[in-house]
């Protein structure tokens, strides 16, 4: 089960990184879970200083943009 | 600080809100204990007030934070300061193999004292250096 993570106090750019985690793995075909980390202090544990961000297994692989689902796709394998 | 939005507003880095729109500039300073320290430090933080960047933390880089460096990664361009030839903060950015521009403040005539403050002149000097490497209008 991957664990995915999008870091990000709410804004559409954070809705837009969601949303393209979730096209990434679906089209991965993978077991995973999404959660959306919106507490400041929760997102400032991962050393993230530029939301939004993701986070795969608990390993924040991108900050401060909005990469594609393909690209997404790519790290989640 | 992982200010959503706030990038945007102030600065051309993208921060939250601003990814996919203007290109995500980060601006790193050795601020070292000498003067050239200093004026990377006093540049770096111009430069992000004129809106030519974000300057982000050398020090989480060098002690490995991970959501940190996940951040130096994701931008379209960092370009790191360093006050003199020791290139402190570009080992930290060879240690962890990412890419970046380069700015050495010696390399520019000031030359490296202790004890002595930076001026608005040297400081200068190297804003407008930075400026052109990352073609800003600051």
């Amino acid at each position: 089960m991957t664990k995915i993570q999008v870091l990000g106090t709410g804004c559409a750019k954070c809705k837009k990184l969601a949303d393209n985690a979730e096209q990434a793995a679906r089209q991965a075909g993978i077991e995973y879970t999404l959660e959306k980390v919106t507490d400041i202090t929760e997102i400032m544990k991962f050393g993230v200083a530029m939301t939004p961000a993701l986070a795969i297994d608990g390993q924040v692989k991108v900050a401060g943009k909005v990469p594609d689902p393909a690209a997404i796709q790519a790290l989640l394998k | 600080m992982a200010g959503c939005c706030e990038g945007n507003k102030t600065h051309s880095a993208s921060g939250c809100c601003g990814a996919g729109g203007s290109r995500t500039v980060l601006i790193y300073a050795c601020s070292g204990g000498a003067n050239v320290g200093e004026v990377t430090d006093q540049a770096a933080r111009e430069l992000m007030y004129a809106g030519a960047g974000t300057m982000f933390c050398l020090a989480g880089l060098g002690g490995d934070i991970e959501g940190m460096l996940a951040t130096a990664r994701s931008a379209d361009v960092n370009l790191v300061l360093d006050g003199c030839p020791l290139e402190c903060a570009k080992k930290v950015f060879d240690r962890h193999g990412l890419p970046h521009q380069y700015l050495r403040v010696t390399d520019l005539g000031i030359a490296k004292t202790k004890g002595v403050r930076a001026t608005p002149e040297q400081i200068k000097t190297v804003t407008d250096k930075a400026c052109a490497m990352l073609q800003c209008k600051a």
